[in-house]
């Protein structure tokens, strides 16, 4: 009893912790967050909080918000940050939405590491589960990791994406599918990308369900089939609302044409940019194609391979999404590396994580100062920065390649105990 | 080709790889230092050449002399007799004069404090505009009243005006040219040109009442003597290091060298017979003004806005006249008004050894990059290191039979051991953060407070190792050599990541820190042998960063002076930082100066010392 009030106070003290310094940050250094709004490393076109405001501006002037192809995010942000009190006037109350937001994130990462799905999930139970870090220090990692307060500093808007997948994972943990659904529903709506995390997240809900399956042989199909309803009833009623309040389908092109066309240029971390920059035109259908189906193509690959432990999937999507999705930024890479510390058990497993860290560290200093080379100094060219990029995309796959191979490793010798200890070797 | 691969896996097994990277970052080192004395060799060097076709330098008459000769002395008398008067009235005649000539003429006011001093001042200029032009694109002529020296600029201001006079009656302009005359050679240009660019602060800076088009280049004129000179220098350093497009200076080149028949010198070498020696000074003293990254001219202020920027200063005893320097600058002026775009062809990175020899980056990057290679190699080694569990250790403390000690170390060579990294984190954090101390302080205080302040700052960095030390030894939990690997492996990690970061904005600074701070790749805790530690404890501080600015600033400065003292050099450090915002103390004190506390501390470490304590009792 005694032990849960100091780790209720330790949780509390922790997320004041946390508030505290992202307000002393907005509040002692107010260039920063319009610094960091302004850096494409944080915000792209489809999550910059620049873009909000003008898709705000055009909203409150009765405008259609998707006039003039600046604001390519969803319409129901508008209302939101709309109630809000204006924020050149009161930008405080943006930055505490923000902070909320971050911390609402970190509790659910919370809860998903207090489940302990990560070292036992319904099928597999790992050998080294107790190795395992308490909540807090998973939400602190979280919440104190530099990408995750540049982002919240930075006001993208991918924050409150981050917080209705974890969410969406933490409910569908805790034995709520309706609440797992309708939050990736929500994640969907804001940024797309998400919906291919559905398989893995239905896969975890089945495994997690209150009720054992009722023994009919044919539970699963029911299971999906409902979750795949509420999932798509849930965006049926977010689109309708969006139509009533922007009063077209014009959203739908704007949100996520934008993202499926790449139409907008503009440089980031990810990898899709520079070479639709360099495409001939006659190409450009296909190659969106193809890179879209690559993305695609690891859910249905993992989640096979990995069946046993759908939470796994879901992080190594994650990561694969935070390289390969189209408008990459740091806060979707700070999503991956705040889901990694779930898996310390296997931390012994995994083989380059110093060279991730190394490389992950580097291209943070590197990049941007090739950026400066390439905008401001006007010395160097897009190269300088697209190498970079294509260097923490190397890092990022590494540690998603590494947190892969450690937990196959982890199964494996569970599969075979004399084997364990040895060196792999390929044969 | 399995087999080849386990027969590679099993090297990377093999023990004796780890005694490699020390002798690796020091090969990094000794190659890294070697290379850049290299350079200066013809193999490495290239001639300079014009990339951009469209400047076409000293294709033209120049026309510059005759009556405007007169025309000259007749500004000189006007200009001579505002000599020693305040800079709102040599403004009100310049203004009158530019007025005169038909030019549109703007002033500006600004002030900026430092190290408790106000620089105030107000700078004038007058736009000609191009008879040919949309006023999309202009080129700038700058005279500063007083050069960075503080001598009057005699003979500068009044060959801008002459040349104001003489430009006027030329159609063929197709740019804008502005005539800036600012009352000092830094803060001035520097309150113009960000005035321009709508990037000043407008509390210390007024904003701009009349404006052009964006620029192309600048030219400034540092001309104090009243006699006759022999050739023209180039300076060509801008703010943090950073360099004009190779094309300008390559101009210049051509215009003076070639067209005028006078000689060009750089980097202060009066006298270059382009022996091996003289090219190893030129390029050394590049490279000390690029790693200072001072502003050293009215043109440094224009170079971090992407405007290629130089100024002439004529020197020695020769019988070239004023109107030859006119004739330089008519006929760069003429180049450059033929530019179709942004000099953009040409090198931004490069090292000049002679006017007309030049290394560009590809040639001289790696010299940086393998100093700041060593402190990765050595990081990651000793990252590797610190996961090895401690054979030798164990074996010879329990001295047990062979087989035994072979069952102990059997179990998992493979496997890494856990690595603790909570104390190696926080202390290498720490520290880091600790850098923004003398940052701060340096930069805040007023001139008066600097010196005392920097004794102080010196006596309690020498001592903060010896408490952190004492700290980790006196804390319950006894710090293993493990965690001392990883402070180390970290602190190098850093210092690595930074450096190589630093060598691509600017490759001197990147340089001469990385061989300053080389020591710290070698030095390690040395419990057993105290000459060894002592040895070690010397190296690092004689090469620790306050000593090195004390000796820096005793040293005889690049203009034969004798040593302008450390006093100066703080406020001169103090100046860049609050007008130019050069960034050379940031790298001090928050990359070197961490990285050196760290070193410190891990020579004065006596890793395992409580853990043998434990074990016994």
């Amino acid at each position: 009893m005694n032990g849960g009030k100091v780790t209720l106070r330790r949780t509390a003290g922790l997320y004041a912790g946390a508030a505290v310094l992202r307000l002393a940050l907005f509040t002692l250094f107010p260039g920063l967050p319009d610094l960091l709004t302004g850096r494409v490393e944080i915000s792209t076109p489809v999550t910059s909080f620049k873009r909000l405001q003008e898709g705000l501006f055009l909203y409150n002037h009765n405008v259609s918000p998707y006039d003039g192809g600046v604001y390519h995010q969803a319409p129901l942000l508008l209302p939101i940050f709309n109630l809000l009190p204006s924020f050149s006037a009161f930008p405080i109350f943006t930055y505490l939405l923000y902070i909320a937001i971050d911390i609402l994130s970190a509790h659910a990462l919370l809860r998903i590491a207090e489940s302990g799905e990560a070292g036992s999930s319904a099928r597999f139970t790992s050998p080294r589960r107790d190795k395992r870090w308490s909540g807090a220090i998973v939400a602190a990692l979280f919440l104190f990791n530099p990408f995750t307060i540049a982002t919240c500093i930075g006001r993208s808007t991918t924050v409150f994406t981050t917080c209705a997948i974890l969410h969406a994972i933490a409910n569908a943990i805790s034995g709520r599918p309706f609440h797992a659904m309708v939050a990736l529903a929500f994640a969907s709506y804001l940024s797309m990308y998400p919906l291919l995390l559905l398989p893995p997240l239905i896969l975890l809900c089945y495994d997690r369900q209150k009720l054992p399956a009722t023994g009919a042989p044919n539970a699963w199909i029911k299971f999906t089939a409902t979750m795949v309803m509420d999932v798509f009833g849930a965006l049926a009623v977010l689109f309708q609302m969006s139509f009533f309040l922007t009063g077209s389908w014009e959203f739908l092109s704007s949100t996520y044409g934008v993202q499926l066309t790449l139409s907008d240029l503009a440089p980031n971390i990810g990898l899709w940019w520079y070479f639709f920059v360099e495409m001939f035109d006659s190409f450009r259908s296909f190659f969106l194609a193809v890179f879209w189906l690559h993305l695609s193509s690891y859910v249905g690959g993992l989640s096979v391979r990995l069946r046993q432990q759908p939470l796994v999937v879901i992080t190594l999507l994650l990561g694969i999404f935070s390289i390969f999705k189209p408008y990459p930024s740091i806060a979707d890479a700070s999503l991956f590396l705040g889901m990694v510390p779930l898996y310390r058990h296997v931390f012994p497993l995994l083989r380059y994580s110093f060279v991730i860290a190394a490389i992950i560290i580097y291209t943070t200093f590197l990049g941007p100062a090739f950026y400066h080379l390439w905008i401001y100094a006007g010395s160097g060219n897009a190269n300088f920065f697209y190498a970079i990029t294509l260097v923490w995309g190397l890092g990022l796959s590494l540690l998603v390649c590494d947190l892969a191979f450690a937990v196959l490793r982890d199964e494996w010798e569970v599969e075979r105990p004399e084997m364990a200890g040895k060196e792999i070797r390929q044969i | 080709m399995p087999r080849l691969l386990a027969s590679a896996l099993s090297l990377r097994r093999d023990p004796r790889l780890l005694k490699l990277p020390p002798y690796l970052s020091l090969l990094c080192i000794v190659v890294g230092v070697v290379w850049l004395f290299l350079l200066p060799l013809d193999d490495y060097s290239r001639r300079t050449y014009i990339s951009e076709n469209a400047l076409l330098p000293g294709q033209v008459h120049t026309y510059f002399g005759g009556s405007d000769q007169n025309v000259f002395r007749a500004y000189k008398h006007e200009t001579d007799e505002l000599a020693g008067k305040g800079n709102i009235e040599v403004n009100d005649k310049l203004e009158s004069i530019a007025k005169g000539l038909g030019l549109k003429v703007g002033r500006q006011n600004f002030t900026y404090s430092s190290a408790g001093n106000t620089h105030s001042g107000q700078n004038i200029y007058a736009i000609l505009q191009a008879p040919r032009g949309d006023a999309t694109e202009a080129i700038v002529l700058v005279a500063a009243w007083k050069n960075v020296k503080g001598e009057l600029n005699r003979s500068g201001v009044p060959l801008v005006l002459t040349l104001a006079r003489y430009f006027k009656r030329w159609s063929l302009w197709s740019k804008d040219i502005i005539f800036l005359f600012t009352p000092d050679s830094i803060a001035g240009p520097q309150a113009w040109v960000d005035a321009y660019h709508d990037a000043h602060d407008s509390s210390r800076v007024a904003s701009l009442p009349l404006k052009s088009g964006a620029l192309q280049g600048a030219i400034a004129l540092d001309y104090t003597r009243e006699t006759r000179f022999q050739s023209v220098h180039i300076v060509y350093d801008g703010v943090n290091g950073q360099l004009p497009n190779l094309d300008l200076i390559n101009s210049v080149n051509h215009v003076a060298g070639g067209q005028m028949g006078m000689g060009v010198a750089i980097q202060e070498m009066w006298k270059h017979s382009n022996s091996y020696h003289d090219r190893l000074q030129t390029m050394l003293r590049g490279m000390l003004k690029q790693g200072l990254g001072l502003a050293s001219g009215p043109h440094s202020s224009f170079i971090p806005y992407h405007v290629d920027a130089v100024t002439l200063q004529p020197f020695g005893e020769g019988w070239q006249d004023e109107m030859a320097i006119g004739r330089v600058i008519e006929g760069t002026f003429r180049s450059l008004n033929n530019l179709l775009e942004h000099l953009h062809q040409s090198f931004f990175f490069y090292l000049l050894m002679q006017r007309e020899r030049f290394v560009s980056i590809g040639t001289y990057l790696p010299s940086a990059m393998l100093v700041a290679a060593n402190f990765t190699i050595m990081a990651i080694a000793l990252w590797v290191k610190s996961g090895q569990p401690d054979v030798q250790e164990i074996i010879t403390e329990k001295t047990k039979t062979a087989e035994e000690a072979e069952r102990i170390v059997s179990p998992n060579p493979h496997v890494a051991s856990e690595r603790d990294l909570f104390l190696p984190l926080v202390l290498v954090a720490v520290c880091q953060f600790l850098g923004v101390v003398p940052l701060y302080l340096f930069n805040h205080l007023s001139e008066s407070a600097l010196i005392p302040a920097f004794v102080l700052f010196s006596v309690l960095s020498s001592i903060l190792p010896f408490l952190l030390s004492n700290l980790l030894h006196t804390s319950t939990t006894s710090t293993t050599a493990q965690q001392y690997h990883l402070i180390r492996s970290f602190s190098l990690l850093l210092l690595g990541m930074f450096l190589s970061s630093l060598a691509t904005l600017n490759f001197s600074l990147a340089f001469f820190v990385g061989v300053f701070s080389a020591p710290l790749t070698f030095v390690r805790p040395c419990p057993n042998s105290s000459t060894l530690r002592w040895l070690s404890m010397v190296v690092l501080y004689v090469l620790s960063p306050t000593t090195v600015v004390l000796v820096a600033s005793m040293l005889p400065g690049l203009d034969e002076k004798v040593g302008c003292g450390l006093g100066e050099v703080l406020r001169q450090a103090a100046f860049a930082w609050d007008v130019t915002g050069t960034y050379t103390p940031v790298v001090v004190w928050c990359v070197w100066w961490p990285a050196w506390i760290v070193g410190v501390v891990s020579v004065l470490g006596r890793p395992g010392a409580g853990d043998k304590k434990v074990k016994k009792a």
